[in-house]
Order: C-alpha cells, then structure tokens, then sequence
C-alpha cells in the first residue's frame, strides 16, 4: 500500500484527522506521556477493497463519506477509478457481495454511495482539472474509448505521455454509449467523465476508424510508440438455429441498443422476444418496451438463478411488466412472407454443471411451444470485431478474442497492447477498468524499457478482519428512490434517482469499517508532527501511525496491546502495538548498559538469586526510542519492528544494477516526506530506500554493515540536534555510535563519502529532500568508482 | 555445504561417522565437565550427542543450545570414546546455516557481519593507520610474519569497554624491534576465518582462507606470529584441513618471547605484584601450548605467580564463542572465572587471546561484579614488555 498510489491532491488540514478518528474515540492502556510509544496498524485490507478488481479503496471513501467530506472521497474513488459516476450506476458492486454486513442484513450500497460523491460533484462544480503536462515524448494510440481504453489513457496521461484515443463511433464511451441504454446511464454523465479525461490532456478523436492494411503499423509509423487496443466485444454471436438467415426482423442486441441510443430506433413492433439472460439483454428488453412494444418477453434457458444478470435489474424489469420464459430454449424461428412472426422454444430442464459451473439445460422431447413476435432481439453474447485488424498478424484465440498475456496484456507484437472485452469477450465495467490499469502499467514499462513481467502484479493480500459481527445492531440499507413506473413509457429519463446528502452520510455510517484505519492516507500529505506514518515490511507495504496526543486514555484495558475505539455505539477493538522493546531474560547479563543510557529510568535492573540481575522495562516510562537497544550487546533487548526482519526487508529493495543509497532517518526531523518526494530522489541510474526509526539513538553499527553487506553503496544518517533530539538523549547516543561506525569503514578502506551523518535541526521535509537529493547526486558523480560488491571468486 | 536436504543429511551421517560419534558411550563425563553445562539448566553434550546420533538433526537445526557450544574442547578432553564433539557441532551448524537458522549474534550480528565484508575482493583497507612512527615493520616481505587478526576493529568496536585490544600488537612489534627484528605486517590481512567456520559459515572461511595463505605466500614468510589464540588455530589447524596448507612455523608471541627469553636475548624485571594465567582455549586445548606462557611469567617470578583453581587441560573457558549466544550462562562462566582468578590472590590477570580479555573486561565492567573483582587484566606480550621497559 505505497502512499505514492494515491495522489490525494485535496486535504483540508483543519479536519484533517476527521476521516481518521470521525466518531470513534480511541482509549488505550496509557500511562503518563505515552502517546509516542504505541502505534495503530498494521492495516488490514477490509472485503470490499479486496473485492474490487481495479483495487478501489471502498472503505476509504465510505469513510469520507460518512465524514461528510464528499469531494475527498470522489478523489480516493478516482485514483483507481476515472469513472466514478458511470460505475456508481451500473457496476456489478463485486465489492457489496463481499460486504460484512451480508452476514447481519445487508451490504452496504456501496454502488449508490460512489454515484452519490459522482453526482454531488457535478453538482457542486469543483475547481476545473487542470491538464497534466506532457513530460514524456512518447505517444500512445488507444483503439477505443471504453472503460478500457479510457482508464489506460487517464493512467497513462498522469503518466506524462501523449495519448490519442480514436474511437469509430460518433460519441466515445464504447459500449457505455452504444449498449446501455440512457434511462440506465444518462448521457450527460458520461460526457462528463470523458470531459474530466480530455481535460487531463487525452485527445479523442471520434468517427475515426482504424482500419485497412497494416493499420497498426502505420499508426507506429505516425509517431505512437505503443498502441492499446481496447475495442471491446460488439460483434453478437449467432443463433445457429433454422429461420435465422431467412427472416427480416432478427437483430441483434448491440445493433438494437446502438440504433436507440444514437437516436436511430428501428421498429420493433408491439411484440418482442428478447433470447438471452444477461444485462444486455435486460436492458434490451427495457428499450423495447420505452419504444412501440407493448409486450416483451425474455427467453432464457436457465432458470432465474443461473441468470448473469444484475438482481436488481431484473426485478425492475419484472416490474415494468416484461415477462421471462424461464428454462425455455429457442428452437427455430417462424416467420410468413420474409418476416418473422414468432419463436419456437423447448422446454428444458436443468443437468449436470457445465464448465462455467452453471447446469447444463437438458431438452425436454415434444415440449415445443410458440412465442409470438415481431422482433426478435438475440442478445446471447459478443465478441470483439477484430476485421478492422485486415492482415495484420495479431495471434487471437478460439473464442475469437485476442490473445494476450495475462500478466502484462502484451499481444504477440511488440508495442501492441489489448486490454478490456477485445481480450475476454464480453465482461463487466469494472472489469475493463482493471485491464485498462495493467495495460497502462505495461505500456508504461514497455516504454521504459522496463521488463514488462513485473508491470502489474494485482494485490489480493489475505483477508483478515476482525469485527464482532455478532455485536453488530442490524439497520435497514438505504433504498435510492426510483421513476414509478407509469411515468417510464416511451421516454428514457434515468430510473434510479440517488441518494440524498443525509441519505448517503446515514447509509456510508452503516460500514462497518472492518480494521481501524481506513487507509485513505489523507493524513499523509499534511502530516502535523505528532502523527507519523510509519512503513513497514511485510508481504505488502504496511502502514502505521504514531497516535496524536488528541487520542487520550479512556479506561484501563488488561490486555497491555489491545486498543479500543468506540462510536456510533459500537465498540471495536484493533491491534495497538507498542514500540517499546521487551528483555529477553534468558539472554540479559545485567551489565547496565541499558540502564545507563536511559534517562527516562525506564530500565531498572532486578536482582535475582546470586549475584546476578537482569534488566526491566517499566513500561509507563518507555518512551519507545528505542537507544536502549542499541546500546545492549547480547541482543536481550528485542525491539519491536525494527528488527532484523524489518532492516532484511527493507534493505532488500538494494537494487543492484544500480547505485543505491540508504537513508536512516529519525522520524521526527524531516521525515513526514511522502512517496512522490522519494521516488523525485532517485533518478535512472539510482535507488533511493528509506528507513524510518523512532530515533537516531536505534542506530547500530550492524544497521549500516548490513546496509553494506547487501549491496548499499553510501550510507545517510539524519538525527535532530543534540539539544532538539525528542528522546533528550537519543541524539547523544547517535553521535558515539556514528563516530564508532566511521571509524569502522575507514577501517575497511571505504571512503568517509560514502557514509555522512546529519543533523537537522528544524523539521522541513524540503530541507530533508533537498538533503537527501544532493547526497544522491554526489554518489551520480561517482558512479565509475568500482564497485566493492564483487566478492573474492574461488 | 550446498545442496538439497538429502545431500546435507548424508554429510551430516558422514560426519557422525568420522568424528567417532556411534562410539557414544552415554557416559555423561562431557556434560559433567562441560562449563556450559554448570551453569545453564538445558544445555548438555550428551543429549545433543544422542540427538545427533539419533539423526534428529531437524531437532537441532532449531536448537537454540546448538550454538551455545564453545568448542572449547573440554569435553573431548575427557571423552573416552575420543569423540571429536566441536568438530561434529560444527558441521552440524553448517548444515543448520544452509537452512537459514542462526543463533544470537550479540551486538546484532555486527561482528559477523564484519566478517563476511572482510570476504569483499575491492576492499582497501587501512588497517595499519595504528602502527607508530617509532615502529619498525614490512610490508612487503621478510622471514618474520606477526599476524595482527582483528585487532584494529575490536579496538574501535570495544573502545567503549576501554580496553586497548592494540596493546597486544604494539607491545609485540615493538618487543620485536627490540630483538633487531622488523616484522612483516600485511596492509591487505584479511579475518582468519575462525569465527565464521565454528558458526557454520564454511563457504566465506574457505574465501578468506584462500586469500590470506596467498598474502603469505607473496612475503615468504617462514615464521608467523600472532597474538590471537583463534588466528593461529585457525592458520595451524583449520587452513590445512580445508587445504589451504601454509608452509611457515607457526608461533604464538609468547611461544616466541618464551624461547627469546630461554635463549638469553632478553632479560626481565620481576613482576610487580602477584598474577595468575587464563588459558585460551584455543591456545591451550586447541593447539598444546600449556608451559611456554607459563614459563615465560614465571622467570623472575615464580613465587608471584599463582595458577588458577582450573588451569591448563582443565581451563574454564572465557564463556562465549564466535560472538554467538552471550546470555546468562555466559556471564556466569566469566564471573566464576574472574572469582578464581581473585581466589589466587593476584592482580594482573594475563591472557593470551583479544578474546578472553574483551569478555571478562565485559564482565568487569558491571557495576556489581566490578566492585568484587578489581582485576587488570593484560595481554602477555604487554606485560612482558613492560617488565622490559621498566628495566
């Protein structure tokens, strides 16, 4: 969970916390001027997040949500999402399927909470986005302006590159435009979110088919160093059943939708038969019936639970009256004079699960039936329109689709990428939308010369939550008010109208925030002193905060780790893990070392029986700067977190093709520095990696041996001022042991520029940089110097 | 050791073979004498032994005690089976490092990490920055060799411990000067290796092994001298073993003052005061050398001289080894030896291994053991001198 992620570029600092700390009080086992000592975390993924195919941080902006900062959370929604609003409409909320509150009543409307920030926005217009700046003078071609291919532009813009979109139709949006119909998706909202792309500095240009011979190699000749080829799937698959090719008044659902939705309806006339169970098919049903047709029926040969499409889309087309044959599969269709006039079906019943693991539909001998209709729209599935391609020699698969790289979404041509429905036939919103990131993260790679393998590994880290479900009081979920139904004939005005500011705030407070922080990093950028985000190892990037001294004790609690926040009447307890090390009593020789340095008195040193002692910690003095541990030379005092787990892990980001420096740095001067100021630090040819401490006092001389060992080549060491150190005498103790450690490498023979210890005096997170920037630079210069890796060869 | 668990179980079956360990009598005399074993409650030879013959090396692969051992020897001193216990341990932790275990490194594993640096082929070192003026040595080649080991970095690492670990090695080169000889001391003289084998880190040894037995070859020395018990085990016993044979005599600095004094080159004073002797385990079991230390503190002083409850063959050991597992047990071992070091009533206590004298100053300096035992205690080479120079 790297804060680099998420570019939250609007945080009001005066509640800066509210996100954080909204409702909840968080009490603690403190003793006196602890605040320091413990720190909340590591965070755990909550369901939702790990539900969300493009990794949208759901429970950071319920959160916000429920924290009444809507604009903030539309941005948390937009770091991994460009179409807030269009998916706050019609995805298929993976995310509320997996929602703990399925176990209580039900899930939180996650969907309609993201259409409420997206519509609240347009309704509050915010400042216009301003155009990213082009800093890199590569081009990218996108075929096709769906959510795929919209994602990997916005991506790719924030990216610096140039990015042209063509798209064949007259409006962008792909299948957003052309198959779903306005009274799902109104128009103006995807204008709007296409608007916010193009704003960001993405060409569209419409009614621009790429097509003829060597197509894609002469958009490579144009001056594009990658092209993404994100076309969807809308080519309808065949009925394959007599009467299909004879018969005037077959159509097929894409057409159908596309002739509506650019204004072009076909007749249909009063009865249609719609065969299909999916949302296209839904929603070609419901146009048929806002057009001339009086009755629609949907054929499906599955019975209702097999069924793909959304519930809720479903039941409102049961209650706008279309009828669905269930378990009923299309025979042949029958026609008079070259017309159709009806469907014959077959009744079936249901087998053994097929390969989708949905049951196979079994004939039913002499149980034929007819449908009557005018239309018959066939809606059974889509694959991408590849013919545009001519002869260019893109490998495809059996099912018609392109064939890709699962990893990195690079097709069998270099430069050429596909992304979306064109590589899966057809999928959801935020399913393309997930592509539409690896792409980008690929193309991006691609155009680094980067290897492409690692582009995109998704996080899908393991799900851990701990909320006590059973204490959890139900509340009915928040129902959007719909369009009655009389007043949807023959218009295509939009059916599900949003919640309401109190409606939403209410239904974002049913969350249930499973894990304590929200991981929405808004305290990141604007960071006060006293709260730190910490990073810490772990399979995934983990994140800690050091409590602010707003948090105060609210009762005792025996478990000496556990903290506990309450609110909203619930209460919830959460890992509080303090910094301060323990004894290992087997291992301490009680000389006192410890004692000596820690003027807190935290140590005192127990006799026991001889003549021997050992030391302990009194925990209401620690203050977790941990100078202790560096001082004991039998490794009795064991920190916590920073350990040798923590320094192998962090140290093994040593890149070693390139110059790597390491910076240790105390997390009160200069430290509250946040991703996109790290990775500024490194250049091409260098590695930047950070290691935060409580306290310069942590440092040992084995800290920066290992950093060596491992491949570093120059070593940073910032501290406060002697008379600034927070802990009064880390800083003191940093001082002997810096002197111990130069003294050490020179020694060894290398160079005293190769390590530098600084002191800052002021917490300035430029100064800390800029610090940190020239050091970098200095070791550029030195760059042809050998490097002293190579071990002796035998 | 390389390879896959099988491969690694075979050379550990081979090495019960070979260090005699199916003649296990379960006697129990190494835990009777073992001095980890008088002070730790779990800690014992024979069980490990069993253990090991029983192959339940998984067992020990995660034993914390399997790097408790000081290889001292003393139990192999009494085994009558003549099972070769260190040997056998140390294979053991070979194979325990291959699968990623380690015991506790004390002072977070700088020292070893230190090592594994030394095994860096671009390394310019400046070790030689403490060597004075008034001193003469070589660096490029001669027939005398003093081996200086790691002296220079104990002296930085421990100077808080305010003990001036380069003390041995002055005293030695200026003692040498003083006999007309100009020593040759390696500007690129790399770790011997010692700790790193006993830990199970045979791979770096045999790097550092290799390319000091080259150094040596280059100066044609044909004698060694060192201050370090370790280093010179190390150069006498273990290099060969792993073939890297160095044709040289090898001597102990007071070996060599023993016989310069034997000889007549030099005179000493009488000693100030009554002192005692701690044999290094490696100098004395490891390598033999009992008499000449003594006898090189005895002349002109033989009354003053006073030998410890345990000395020579039955010597208690410093109490850590190779910088691995210092805990309790440990600091019990050093109390107990500086208590019978002052139960002879002496006041110097001399030692000959940088080793013995960092961990009993250690001990020394907490504050209740200090105000038990005011023992100085000194290098032999530097008291030797300064019998001399107080002539």
């Amino acid at each position: 969970m790297k804060p680099e992620s998420r570019g939250i570029q609007t945080a009001e600092s005066s509640d800066l916390l509210s996100a954080f700390f909204t409702d909840r009080k968080v009490s603690l086992k403190f003793g006196r001027d602890r605040e320091n000592t413990y720190l909340i975390g590591p965070i755990q993924p909550s369901p939702c997040t790990w539900a969300c195919p493009a990794g949208v941080n759901v429970k950071a902006y319920v959160s916000l949500i429920a924290a009444g900062r809507f604009q903030a959370a539309l941005d948390v929604v937009r770091e991994r999402n460009p179409l807030p609003g269009i998916c706050g409409r019609i995805c298929t909320h993976p995310c509320e399927s997996y929602c703990n509150r399925n176990q209580i009543d039900d899930p939180v409307a996650i969907r309609e909470l993201k259409r409420f920030v997206a519509d609240y926005e347009l309704a509050h217009p915010p400042v216009k986005n301003k155009p990213i700046p082009r800093s890199r003078n590569e081009r990218v071609a996108i075929i096709g302006s769906g959510p795929a291919g919209l994602t990997a532009a916005n991506d790719l813009v924030r990216k610096g590159y140039g990015v042209t979109v063509f798209e064949a139709l007259p409006e962008p949006g792909g299948m957003l435009v052309a198959g779903i119909p306005a009274f799902r998706l109104p128009r103006d909202i995807i204008e709007a979110e296409i608007d916010f792309i193009r704003n960001l500095g993405v060409e569209i240009k419409t009614n621009t088919r790429i097509s003829g011979k060597q197509a894609l190699g002469k958009l490579l000749k144009k001056g594009f160093q990658a092209v993404l080829i994100a076309v969807g799937a809308h080519k309808g698959k065949k009925l394959n059943i007599p009467g299909e090719e004879e018969y005037t008044g077959i159509i097929d659902c894409v057409d159908f939708l596309n002739q509506v939705n650019f204004g072009n309806p076909p007749r249909v006339g009063e009865k249609v038969i719609v065969i299909g169970g999916g949302n296209s098919a839904l929603d070609s049903a419901r146009t048929a019936l806002r057009l001339e047709s009086k009755e629609v029926y949907i054929v499906y040969r599955r019975s209702r639970r097999e069924m793909p499409a959304d519930e809720a889309e479903i039941a409102e087309a049961v209650r706008e009256g279309i009828k669905i044959h269930y378990l009923a599969a299309p025979k042949q269709i029958l026609g008079r004079n070259g017309r159709v006039t009806g469907l014959e079906c077959l009744k079936v019943k249901l087998g053994e699960p097929d390969a989708s693991g949905r049951r196979r539909p079994v004939p039913i001998k002499g149980s034929e039936f007819i449908v009557e209709a005018d239309t018959i729209i066939s809606a059974i599935s889509q694959k991408p329109d590849l013919s545009f391609l001519g002869s260019e020699e893109l490998e495809t698969t059996s099912r018609g689709t392109l064939q890709v790289d699962e990893e990195t979404l690079a097709t069998s041509r270099p430069g050429i990428f596909a992304a979306g429905d064109a590589t899966t036939g057809p999928r959801t919103v935020i399913e393309a939308i997930a592509a539409g990131h690896v792409a980008a993260g690929a193309i991006d790679r691609y155009l680094n010369h980067e290897p492409l393998t690692e582009a995109a590994k998704p996080i899908k880290p393991e799900l851990e939550i701990r909320v006590d479900l059973k204490k959890e009081r139900k509340i009915p979920r928040a129902k959007a008010p719909m369009v009655p139904i009389s007043h949807r004939q023959n218009n295509f005005r939009e059916v599900e109208l949003g919640f309401t500011e109190a409606a939403a705030v209410a239904e974002a407070k049913r969350c249930l925030r499973c894990g304590p922080c929200s991981e929405c990093f808004i305290c990141v950028p604007e960071c006060p002193k006293e709260v730190t985000l910490m990073s810490l190892p772990g399979d995934r990037e983990e994140a800690l905060f050091r409590l602010p001294p707003e948090v105060r004790p609210e009762k005792h609690n025996h478990a000496p780790w556990k903290g506990v926040f309450t609110g909203q009447g619930k209460r919830y307890s959460f890992n509080l893990n303090p910094v301060l090390p323990f004894v290992k009593e087997t291992l301490c020789r009680g000389c006192g070392d410890c004692v000596a340095v820690c003027d807190y008195s935290a140590l005192q040193l127990f006799p026991t029986q001889n003549e021997l002692s050992f030391a302990r910690i009194d925990e209401n003095r620690c203050r977790g700067c941990g100078t202790c541990v560096a001082v004991c030379s039998t490794s009795a005092l064991t920190p916590r977190y920073f350990d040798q787990r923590w320094l192998t892990n962090k140290l093994s980001a040593i890149q070693p093709e390139k110059t790597n420096v390491v910076v240790f740095t105390c997390s009160w001067n200069g430290s509250q520095i946040d991703g996109p100021a790290l990775s500024d630090m490194e250049s091409k040819n260098t590695n930047v990696v950070l290691l935060r401490l409580m306290c310069s006092g942590q440092i040992e001389p084995a800290f920066v041996l290992r950093a060596f060992d491992q491949g570093a080549d120059r070593v940073l060491i910032t501290g406060c001022r002697e008379d600034r150190c927070h802990y009064e005498f880390g800083a003191k103790q940093a001082t002997g042991t810096f002197e111990k450690i130069r003294q050490l490498l020179f020694l060894m023979g290398m160079d005293s520029e190769r390590i530098r210890f600084e002191r800052l005096t002021d917490k300035d997170p430029v100064k800390f940089i800029e610090l940190v920037k020239r050091f970098t630079e200095e070791t550029g210069r030195n760059e042809n110097r050998p490097k002293e890796k190579e071990r002796v060869a035998l | 050791m390389t390879g896959n668990t099988n491969t690694i179980n075979r050379e550990l079956v081979e090495a019960i073979k070979k260090t005699n360990a199916l003649a296990c009598l379960e006697c129990g005399k190494c835990t009777g004498v073992c001095p980890v074993s008088r002070f730790s409650r779990h800690y014992s030879p024979r069980r490990m032994l069993t253990t090991a013959v029983r192959k339940h090396f998984d067992v020990l692969f995660q034993d914390y005690d399997l790097w408790s051992c000081l290889t001292c020897l003393r139990c192999e001193a009494v085994c009558p089976s003549d099972i070769k216990y260190s040997e056998l341990t140390q294979i053991i932790r070979t194979g325990a490092k291959t699968f990623g275990f380690n015991g506790k490194c004390s002072h977070a594993g700088a020292l070893e990490l230190l090592q594994q640096i030394m095994t860096t082929s671009e390394l310019k070192q400046n070790r030689l920055e403490w060597v004075t003026n008034d001193l003469e040595i070589s660096t490029t080649g001669g027939d005398v060799l003093y081996f200086v080991g790691c002296a220079p970095y104990f002296d930085v690492f421990f100077s808080d411990l305010e003990i001036h670990i380069l003390d041995a090695a002055l005293s030695s080169i200026k003692l040498l000067n003083m006999l007309g000889i100009t020593p040759v001391l390696l500007t690129d003289e790399r770790c011997c290796g010692h700790d790193l084998l006993w830990n199970g880190d045979d791979n770096n040894f045999k790097m550092l092994a290799k390319h000091n037995q080259a150094l040596i070859k280059q100066t044609g020395a044909k004698t060694i001298l060192f201050s370090c018990a370790e280093c010179m085990s190390a150069f006498k016993n273990l290099y060969p073993k792993y073939g890297f044979p160095i044709k040289a005599e090898f001597k102990h600095m007071s070996q060599f003052l023993a016989e310069k004094v034997a000889s007549g080159a030099i005179e000493l004073n009488e000693i100030d005061g009554k002192f005692t002797f701690q044999d290094p385990c490696r100098l004395g079991r490891h390598l033999g050398i009992y008499s000449e230390p003594r006898t090189l503190l005895q002349t002109n002083g033989a009354d003053t001289f006073q030998e410890m409850q345990q000395n020579s063959q039955g010597s208690l050991c410093c109490g850590v080894s190779a910088w691995m597992n210092c805990d309790v047990t440990s600091k019990k071992i050093q109390t107990e030896r500086l208590r019978q070091a002052k139960a002879t009533g002496a006041e110097t206590l001399a030692v000959a291994c940088p080793k013995c004298q960092i961990h009993l100053v250690c001990t020394m300096k907490d504050q209740q053991v200090n105000a038990n035992y005011g023992l100085k205690i000194q290098d032999i080479a530097s008291i030797t001198l300064e019998r001399i120079a107080s002539k």
